[in-house]
C-alpha cells in the first residue's frame, strides 16, 4: 500500500528519506499550489486555519493518484492542530476517499510511535530498520535546513538577482526523483556548495538582517507565506528562519532522546510576560523568539501566521511592549488563501525602507541609537 | 502576579469582569472571595460602551469576546484594588482550555500596558494542585490571611477545580413530548449565549415568543462527555466536549425542533466544532439548524430577520 503525506516546506525530503530507507512506498503531492488549496477550500470549514486547507487538498491529490494511506501528524494540546486528523478522515470520507490513517505523534516523536505505525505497511520492518531510517531522516533534515538558511544568507549578496533560486529550483525538480539517503544527501551539499559559490565576491556585502517568527507551518511553507524569504532576499534583505523543520526534530525528537532536561532560552526569554510554559501551537516560543531576537542585532522581526491562529494572536499582544523596551520593529503578517500578493509585496517594501531610514538615522546621529534593556 | 505591596488590615476589592468565565462560574469564585473577607465587585453588563473599550485595546484578530473582556477590565480598574482573572489551563481529565484562556492573566496585562493590577488564579490538572497552591500563596499574602485559611475556604469551595454554576433551564427534555410548544436547543459558549447584549438577547426573544429553549446546561456532564464523539475519550477542549456533546445528545432527541449555534467571528474551537455539529446534522438528521455569527459589525436588524426566517421554518414543519 502506498503512503501519501502533506507538504509542510521541506519535511518532504526528511519523509522521503525515512520511507525510502525503510522500504515504503508512497505519493508525494506536487508542491503545495493553488490546485491543491483550491481542493483543500472546497472541502474545508471556514474558519479553519490555513494549513489545513492544503493538507486536505495534498491528501485528495494522493488518494487520487494512487496512494491508500494518509499520514499526519498530530500534537494534541491547545491549539487546533491535534484535531485535525479526525476532521480530515471525516471530511475524506465523506467525500468518497476511503482511507487508512496513520497519526504520528509530534509533540513526542519516538521510535515506538513511529515503529508501530509503519510496521502494517513494510516488510520486515525490524526496530534496528525504524531507528536507522528515523536518523538518516533527522540527519537529512538538519542538512536541508542548512541549504536553505544558506540560500538565505545568501541570496542578497549575489549580483544577479534570481540565480540563489535558479538552483533551489534545478535542487526540488532532482531530490523529488532522488531516492534514499546517499543520493539526497550528495545532491543537498552540491548544491549548498553551488550555492555559496554565488556570493563568492561578496561575502562581507553588509546587509538589512532579518529574523521570521510564528506559527512553523506558515513560516516554512514557501507557498503560504508568499515566498516571503525570496521576496525579502530580493529586497536585498539576510533572512533568518527561526521556523524551520529542523528546530522542530530538535525539540521534539533529539531533545526528547536526552535523559535530562535542559534550559530552554526561548521559553525563558517568553516568561517575563507570558507566565505560563503553553498557550498552544508556538505562541510561547514566538514571544520568547522576539525578546530574544530584538537583542541580537537585527534590523527588523517578522512575525507570520494564519488567519485566526489562536496562540499567535495572543502572542502579538506583547509586541508593542517589546518594541519599546528593545526598539526592534516588529511587524505581522497574516495570511489566508484571500492575501494579495501586490499589498503583501508593498508591505515588505515599505519595511525594508523603514530599516534601511533607521539605520542611516543611527549611523548619522548616534542619539537615534537606542540601548537595549 | 503584578503586585509591589502587601495590604494589610484594609478590606481588599476584588473586580469581576462580567464575562469569559464569569457565565460559568462566577458565583463559586464570587463565593471563594467574600469568604476569605474581601468586598466582590461585578462589572455591568456589557454593552456598546464595554464593547467599543475592549475593541480599542486590543488587535484586530482577537476574538470579540475577549474584546469585551477587555471592556469589563478597564470598566473596573478604576474602583477595584485588584482584578480577578483566573488562568485555566487544564479544568478536567484530557481536557484543556482555548488557548485564550491560557494566556488570558497575560495577553490582558499587555494589552493594557501594565495598568491594572491582577489576582490570578492558575488551573491546570495535569499538574494536580502544585500550580494553584502557589497562587493560593501568594493570594494569601496580599489578603494577610494564613496560607492553611485560604487553602482550606478554597477546597471547601471550589474543590479541585470549579464546575459550572449555570442553572438548567428545564427538569427534563423528554417531558416535553407531543407537546404543542416549539422546543429549541441554543448552543455556543457561555459568554456568548448567557450574554444579552453579544447575543442580541436571543434566549429571551426566543422565550417570549413561547419557545422553550434548551442549552448545554440542561444535560449532564457524564452524557454530554460520552456523546462528544470522536472525542469522547480522548483530548479535547472543555469547552467542546460541552458543546459537541451536548449537540450529538440533542441531535438524538425526536422532541427537538431547532438548533441555533451562536458563534463569534472565526472562533478557533467552533470551527472545529461546528464542522463535526453541522456533518452530522445533514447526514442523520432533519432538525433546523442555524448559525449565527457575531462580531463587533453586527447589527440588530439583520440578526433579527435570520432568527425570523429560522423560526417560520421551524414552525412551519
Amino acid at each position: 500500500m502506498k503512503i501519501t503525506f502533506p507538504h509542510m516546506g521541506n519535511t518532504y525530503i526528511g519523509v522521503k528519506v525515512l520511507l525510502d530507507s525503510i522500504g515504503i512506498e508512497y505519493v508525494i503531492p506536487p508542491l503545495c499550489n493553488k490546485k491543491a488549496l483550491e481542493n483543500g477550500i472546497k472541502h474545508s470549514p471556514e474558519f479553519i486555519c490555513l494549513p489545513f486547507k492544503t493538507m486536505l487538498g495534498d491528501f485528495i491529490y494522493g488518494l487520487e493518484n494512487g496512494a491508500e494511506v494518509i499520514m499526519n501528524g498530530a500534537s494534541c494540546r491547545q491549539c487546533r492542530q491535534g484535531y485535525y486528523g479526525d476532521l480530515f478522515q471525516e471530511i475524506l470520507r465523506s467525500i468518497g476517499y476511503e482511507h487508512k490513517y496513520i497519526n504520528i505523534n509530534l509533540h513526542e516523536m519516538s521510535f515506538d510511535n513511529f515503529y508501530d505505525n509503519l510496521r502494517p505497511y513494510a516488510k520486515n520492518l525490524s526496530k534496528f530498520k525504524i531507528i536507522k531510517a528515523m536518523i538518516l531522516a533527522a540527519l537529512t533534515v538538519l542538512s536541508v535546513d542548512k541549504l536553505f538558511e544558506a540560500a538565505n544568507h545568501i541570496r542578497c549578496k549575489g549580483t544577479k538577482i534570481g540565480s540563489v533560486d535558479e538552483e533551489i529550483k534545478r535542487f526540488r525538480d532532482k531530490v523529488h526523483k532522488a531516492k534514499g539517503y546517499i543520493k539526497i544527501s550528495k545532491l543537498i551539499s552540491s548544491t549548498r556548495k553551488k550555492i555559496k559559490l554565488i556570493a563568492k565576491n561578496n561575502k562581507h556585502k553588509k546587509s538589512l538582517k532579518v529574523v521570521i517568527i510564528g506559527e512553523i507551518f506558515i513560516a516554512s511553507e514557501p507557498f503560504t507565506n508568499l515566498e516571503i524569504e525570496r521576496r525579502l532576499g530580493n529586497l536585498g534583505v539576510d533572512v533568518y528562519n527561526t521556523m524551520s523543520v529542523g528546530m522542530w526534530v530538535r525539540e521534539h525528537f533529539i531533545h526528547n532522546l536526552i535523559p535530562f532536561k535542559r534550559k530552554n532560552k526561548v521559553t525563558e526569554a517568553a516568561q517575563t510576560l507570558i507566565h505560563t510554559d503553553d498557550i498552544g501551537g508556538h505562541g510561547v516560543d514566538t514571544v520568547g523568539m522576539a525578546i530574544l531576537y530584538s537583542q541580537k542585532g537585527y534590523d527588523g522581526i517578522i512575525h507570520v501566521y494564519p488567519f485566526t491562529c489562536m496562540p499567535e494572536i495572543i502572542a502579538q499582544s506583547a509586541f508593542s511592549t517589546i518594541q519599546e523596551k528593545y526598539g526592534v520593529p516588529i511587524m505581522t503578517l497574516i495570511l489566508d488563501e484571500l492575501t494579495g500578493e501586490i499589498g503583501y509585496q508593498t508591505r515588505l517594501e515599505a519595511f525594508v525602507d523603514m530599516m534601511e531610514m533607521r539605520k542611516q538615522m543611527k549611523s548619522s546621529n548616534p542619539i537615534y541609537a537606542k540601548d537595549s534593556g | 502576579m503584578n503586585v509591589s505591596q502587601t495590604i494589610t488590615s484594609k478590606k481588599v476589592t476584588i473586580g469581576f469582569p462580567k464575562a469569559l468565565m464569569y457565565f460559568q462560574h462566577g458565583t463559586l469564585w464570587e463565593a471563594f472571595f467574600k469568604a476569605l473577607g474581601c468586598t466582590v465587585v461585578i462589572s455591568r453588563d456589557t454593552n456598546k460602551t464595554i464593547l467599543d473599550l475592549g475593541v480599542r485595546h486590543c488587535n484586530n484578530e482577537t476574538c470579540l469576546p475577549v474584546k469585551v473582556f477587555h471592556g469589563h477590565v478597564l470598566s473596573l480598574k478604576d474602583i477595584v484594588d485588584f482584578i480577578f482573572i483566573p488562568r485555566y489551563i487544564s479544568l478536567e481529565k484530557n481536557a484543556f482550555s482555548c488557548p485564550q484562556f491560557c494566556g488570558l492573566p497575560d495577553s490582558t496585562q499587555l494589552n493594557l500596558k501594565g495598568n491594572i493590577k491582577i489576582i490570578e488564579i492558575k488551573i491546570d490538572l495535569r499538574n494536580g494542585m502544585v500550580k494553584t497552591q502557589e497562587d493560593l500563596k501568594k493570594l494569601s499574602q496580599i489578603l494577610s490571611i494564613p496560607y492553611e485559611t485560604v487553602k482550606k475556604t478554597y477546597s471547601d469551595i471550589i474543590g479541585t477545580t470549579p464546575v459550572d454554576n449555570i442553572q438548567p433551564r428545564i427538569k427534563s427534555i423528554t417531558k416535553h413530548k407531543n407537546v404543542a410548544p416549539t422546543l429549541i436547543a441554543v448552543l455556543g459558549h457561555p459568554y456568548m449565549i448567557y450574554d444579552s447584549y453579544l447575543s442580541m438577547n436571543l434566549i429571551n426573544k426566543l422565550s417570549a415568543l413561547g419557545i422553550i429553549v434548551v442549552t448545554a446546561a440542561d444535560i449532564d456532564t457524564d452524557t454530554k462527555h460520552k456523546n462528544a464523539e470522536p472525542f469522547n475519550n480522548r483530548t479535547f477542549w472543555s469547552m467542546g466536549f460541552d458543546t459537541l456533546g451536548s449537540a450529538y445528545t440533542y441531535i438524538s432527541q425526536p422532541t427537538l425542533n431547532g438548533i441555533i449555534y451562536l458563534t463569534p467571528f472565526a472562533c478557533g474551537i467552533d470551527s472545529i466544532v461546528t464542522e463535526f455539529i453541522e456533518r452530522r446534522l445533514r447526514n442523520k438528521s432533519t432538525i433546523h439548524y442555524l448559525k449565527l455569527t457575531m462580531d463587533e459589525h453586527t447589527g440588530e436588524a439583520g440578526f433579527n430577520t435570520r432568527l425570523e426566517a429560522f423560526l417560520d421554518m421551524v414552525q412551519v414543519n
